[in-house]
């Protein structure tokens, strides 16, 4: 009889519990990370009797999580490569719409500066118009500046998030530790602790989405994670750290270093794979540095061109000219771990050969360097310095290197930040060329010399006065000649000519021709070109500069900015695209997780009802019992 | 079946409705700005093209602003040098005049009117255009190329030639050197000069002749001397350069008017020269168009003896080889002026070109770059109903929940 009691108690019991798990379901609907959780109910052992096995009600044997292991993995790697992809796609939104942006770009204003060149073409003598280039050039200056800073700017938000990210890494990293200590503990019960468990997954989870780590689970209920290259961040109890720090090399960036019991040690950065660290540093590594260094070419190119021009000509007083712009020397610096005392410096030697690479310089020993082309891991050996590579020369300023030592080249890293106009004096823009073909007035015949052009790279001589003088055939030659005088090295013999065709002369680093038919005694000479205000031949190249093949002779200015604009706007779109097809991808295994693990409120409605007529069941079963009872006591 | 958790209800219905309005709000800002390219991501290879026609237009825009400075500065030139065209033809009918009338009155007022021609032309080569630059000075724009007084005028200017660019790869001359038209006149023929001697007393006038045989041409100075004998007029030419007498050329007996021909070059002598004149035959040289007309007044100006063969001669000598050197300066001015002629209707043909250009780049960049409107306002439509349907939808699923019949 007393069997029939304890029989309905754990049906009560059971209930009790099945409505206790219900609720408990009810209660975390919402809760981030939280499995459904179900009472594994079995029957008791049933008790012999001759008449066969009696059951004795019901127990509760665990509560187990709703949990697929299968699905959960397949979620953090999703997870972890959607979270860079959008990570990514946030940042280069933001370069996206700077570089093309029809008023902030650098197109306008360098079609502005080009401009205000072709308008000093047509007025050389005018200083309305040559303010008007010194003012577009400045302006031209401001935008490489401000969109060098907006650069800057989000470089150096992504140190700051990058710093964010290693602090949250670090945090999750405890707190796993801490958890597979308590869930240890716990299993030794024999019990699963479910709650702990989902509060582990969700750590995992929100680990991946800072970055991609890989987990590997024990016999003991503990999780190790490892992150990058196969570094451990938690081993059973015991977490590591990451440590973001400003480069050795280059102050400018945070790097992520790994920290071994203590020992700080730097990690690939392109291994930091996944999550927004993985995101940051791949937007970092191959978008913003590329189009600061893609930005600052561009700017080295016009301060190149349009000096070299500027120094081909002269000015306003007819002095030769000077520079126009200004720009600083490429950046290079020695990690600050270097042992050798070496002292190296960059300068940049032919602006069409350059990159928009970055370098890193490793030396090998005996003053030898190995230099890696960080674009493609081009490597190139150089022996003792200095040596030229991709445009650039590097030297050797002080001190000697030991092999080991790291040096980071940047050389077109800062070119726009740095750029500026050298010229304050509108008189200074050299509009006219050097030197100046003149026919002499006294001239018979109808030859007629051109104005004459000035070849790079400036020669000394080329003011020189040189006079070219035409003589009569001399028996029993044939031909007529002429004589060249005042040219370096001189012409000692007459130079023959047949009359009629052009006559192309070369000499002390300018040429002209003569066309028409010079008549015997004609004079005609090449000399400084003074007081020509009115010259705009050299102004005329300045603007040509516009069209020409700079960069690796194939790409004009605008041509390199298209690259860096089409670059950027083509790895937004993909970004954008990837990271929505990632996201959806997500969504389809949160579904499918939440299929699994996630609380229906409606069933746990049913549940409720169900445990409830379960207890009610149960209660009436003692209650009929006791009935029993009462009619067993009755009996008289 | 797939089992479906209560939060995926509202976390999947969230999420399709976000995306459907980014995509609304994506649509609308394009009707908005009328810009279909918000960010060069929307469509990279269309912004990058854009921005290589927008620099195309931009630099066509400036090629039309140069072809307007070159036109007008080509304009100025073209004026100024029709001016000194029916200038020079008004000081050309002066001299006819002068050839023509025997007082020395009225010659001496044909000469004032060529003084003041000749301070017309030097103002007129003077001109400046509209920036102030002389047309003429070369690459001297801000000097004055033409300065002196009627001893004499010098160019201050230099042989520069200043381009005006006007089209990509197209460049057009839009100054000439003042020299080669004012300064650069060749004397006589071209070829020779003949002149009287000063010494004359005869009424022997030479005439200009003209190169008949450019091979035989020597370059050298001659000298044509006349003897009367027993009223037998007789010439000889020598070579003054070699100081010899030109074979053949030795006591041939005088006839007036006939030709005089030797070593490639043929002239007349026509009048009475007496015993003792003689005529210098020199190569051609430059001379300075303002010089010519100012010595041509100054001779105007000099008083005739009536009856005096030798200052008639000269006088009728002198005009005739000013009128040659007229004429031949004339000529080079109708040249250079044809020149600037044809480089304005080039500069007309590539302003057609440009425009033409221009217009087409607007188009191409309005295709790249706007929004097309029929489109979008269909999308809008499209993407409101589906996010009308969406919210509409999700209220529905979200009432459904079995706690309501508890």
């Amino acid at each position: 009889m007393s069997s029939i009691i304890s029989t309905g108690l754990s049906g009560l019991n059971a209930a009790q519990a099945g409505m206790a798990t219900t609720q408990h379901n009810i209660a975390n609907a919402n809760t981030p990370g939280y499995s459904m959780q179900r009472n594994v109910q079995a029957a008791s052992s049933a008790l012999y009797t001759g008449s066969g096995f009696i059951g004795q009600g019901t127990n509760v044997s665990t509560v187990q999580r709703a949990y697929n292991d299968f699905i959960g993995n397949q979620l953090l790697q999703a997870q972890a490569q959607a979270s860079q992809l959008s990570t990514y796609q946030t940042q280069i939104t933001q370069i996206d719409n700077v570089l093309a942006d029809p008023n902030a770009g650098l197109a306008p204003a360098m079609q502005n500066f080009f401009n205000s060149l072709q308008t000093l073409s047509n007025m050389p003598d005018s200083i309305p118009a040559r303010q008007g280039v010194l003012s577009n050039a400045q302006s031209l200056v401001a935008r490489f500046q401000s969109i060098s800073q907006q650069l800057t700017d989000v470089n150096t938000s992504v140190n700051g998030q990058i710093t964010n990210s290693v602090s949250s890494i670090n945090s999750l990293a405890q707190q796993i530790a801490a958890l597979n200590q308590n869930i240890v503990v716990a299993q030794g019960t024999g019990q699963p602790p479910n709650d702990l468990m989902d509060q582990r997954d969700l750590m995992i989870s929100q680990l991946n989405q800072q970055i991609k780590a890989s987990v590997v689970k024990q016999t003991d209920g503990s999780y190790n994670i490892f992150v990058g290259n196969g570094q451990p961040l938690v081993v059973g109890q015991k977490a590591s750290s990451l440590v973001a720090t400003p480069s050795s090399s280059d102050p400018t960036r945070v790097d992520v270093s790994y920290n071994a019991n203590g020992v700080i040690v730097p990690m690939q950065q392109n291994n930091l794979q996944g999550g927004v660290l993985g995101g940051l540093v791949a937007f970092r590594e191959q978008s913003l540095v590329p189009a600061q260094n893609a930005l600052g070419r561009i700017a080295i190119g016009i301060a190149d061109s349009a000096n070299q021009q500027n120094q081909l000509g002269v000015d306003l007083n007819g002095a030769l000219g000077g520079t126009v712009f200004s720009v600083g020397t490429p950046y290079l610096g020695a990690a600050s771990n270097n042992i050798g005392n070496a002292v190296l410096s960059a300068s940049i030697t032919s602006a069409s050969a350059l990159t928009t690479s970055d370098y890193t310089l490793q030396a090998t020993g005996g003053g030898s360097y190995t230099l890696t082309r960080l674009s493609d891991n081009t490597v190139t050996n150089l022996a003792a310095l200095p040596q030229t590579v991709d445009g650039i020369t590097i030297n050797l300023a002080s001190g000697a290197s030991i092999a080991g030592d790291i040096y980071t080249l940047r050389p077109t890293a800062n070119a726009s930040q740095t750029l500026a106009v050298t010229i304050l004096d509108p008189n200074k823009l050299a509009a006219a060329a050097p030197i100046l073909a003149n026919s002499a007035l006294a001239n018979l015949g109808s030859g007629k010399i051109s104005n004459g052009a000035v070849q790079a790279p400036l020669n000394a001589n080329v003011q020189a006065p040189v006079t070219i003088t035409f003589n009569a055939i001399v028996l029993p030659a044939t031909q007529p000649t002429y004589t060249v005088t005042g040219a370096v090295p001189a012409v000692a013999a007459p130079i023959a000519y047949t009359p009629g065709t052009s006559i192309a002369l070369a000499y002390n680093g300018w040429t002209a021709q003569i066309s028409g038919t010079p008549a015997a005694g004609d004079v005609f000479n090449v000399s400084a070109n003074a007081a020509a205000v009115g010259d705009n031949r050299n102004a005329l190249l300045l603007a040509g500069l516009q069209n020409q093949n700079m960069f690796g002779g194939t790409t004009t200015l605008q041509g390199a900015y298209d690259q860096l604009v089409g670059q950027v706007a083509n790895t937004t779109q993909a970004m954008t695209q990837s990271s929505t097809a990632q996201t959806t991808m997500v969504t389809q295994l949160v579904q499918a997780q939440q299929s699994v693990s996630g609380v229906n409120l409606d069933e746990e409605a049913a549940n409720l009802i169900r445990y409830q007529r379960a207890y009610q069941a149960a209660g009436k079963a003692i209650q009929v019992a006791n009935t029993m009872f009462d009619t067993l006591l009755n009996l008289r | 079946m797939m089992r479906i958790s209560t939060n995926m209800i509202y976390d999947s219905s969230v999420s399709t409705m976000n995306q459907q309005q980014s995509r609304l709000l994506q649509t609308q800002q394009q009707l908005a700005t009328g810009k279909r390219l918000i960010n060069p991501s929307i469509d990279p290879a269309a912004a990058v093209q854009a921005m290589d026609v927008t620099q195309a237009d931009a630099i066509n825009t400036q090629y039309a602003a140069n072809r307007i400075s070159a036109q007008n500065t080509l304009t100025q030139m073209d004026i100024t040098l029709q001016g000194a065209t029916s200038l020079l033809q008004t000081t050309r009918e002066s001299l006819i005049q002068a050839s023509n009338t025997g007082t020395d009155t009225e010659r001496q007022g044909l000469a004032t009117a060529l003084e003041s021609q000749l301070q017309q032309l030097v103002s007129l080569a003077n001109t400046k255009d509209g920036t102030g630059a002389y047309l003429f000075s070369g690459f001297q724009s801000k000097t004055q190329p033409f300065a002196g007084t009627v001893a004499g005028y010098a160019y201050f200017g230099d042989a520069g030639q200043k381009s005006v660019q006007i089209s990509s790869g197209q460049q057009v001359p839009t100054s000439i050197s003042g020299a080669d038209i004012f300064m650069r006149v060749p004397s006589g023929n071209g070829t020779f000069v003949t002149q009287a001697a000063a010494t004359n007393t005869g009424g022997g006038v030479a005439t200009q002749g003209s190169a008949v045989n450019s091979a035989l041409l020597t370059g050298n100075s001659y000298s044509l001397s006349f003897t009367v004998a027993a009223g037998v007029t007789t010439y000889s030419v020598t070579n003054t350069t070699t100081a010899t007498p030109v074979a053949g050329m030795t006591g041939l007996p005088y006839t007036g008017g006939q030709a005089i021909s030797f070593d490639g070059m043929q002239f007349a002598v026509s009048g009475a020269p007496v015993n003792g004149d003689s005529f210098t035959v020199q190569p051609s040289s430059n001379v300075s168009l303002f010089q010519t007309i100012a010595d041509t007044a100054a001779l105007l100006r000099a008083p005739v003896t009536p009856g005096n063969p030798a200052q008639t001669a000269a006088l009728n000598a002198g005009v005739a080889a000013a009128l040659k050197t007229l004429d031949t300066a004339m000529q080079k001015i109708s040249v250079a002026n044809a020149g600037v002629g044809s480089t304005l209707q080039g500069i007309d043909v590539a302003q057609v070109t440009g425009d033409n250009l221009g217009l087409n780049y607007k188009q191409t960049l309005s295709q790249l770059q706007d929004t097309n409107f029929a489109q979008a306002a269909t999308d809008l439509a499209q993407q409101q109903l589906a996010l009308q349907a969406a919210q509409k939808s999700f209220a529905q699923v979200s009432g459904l929940s079995l706690f309501t019949y508890l």
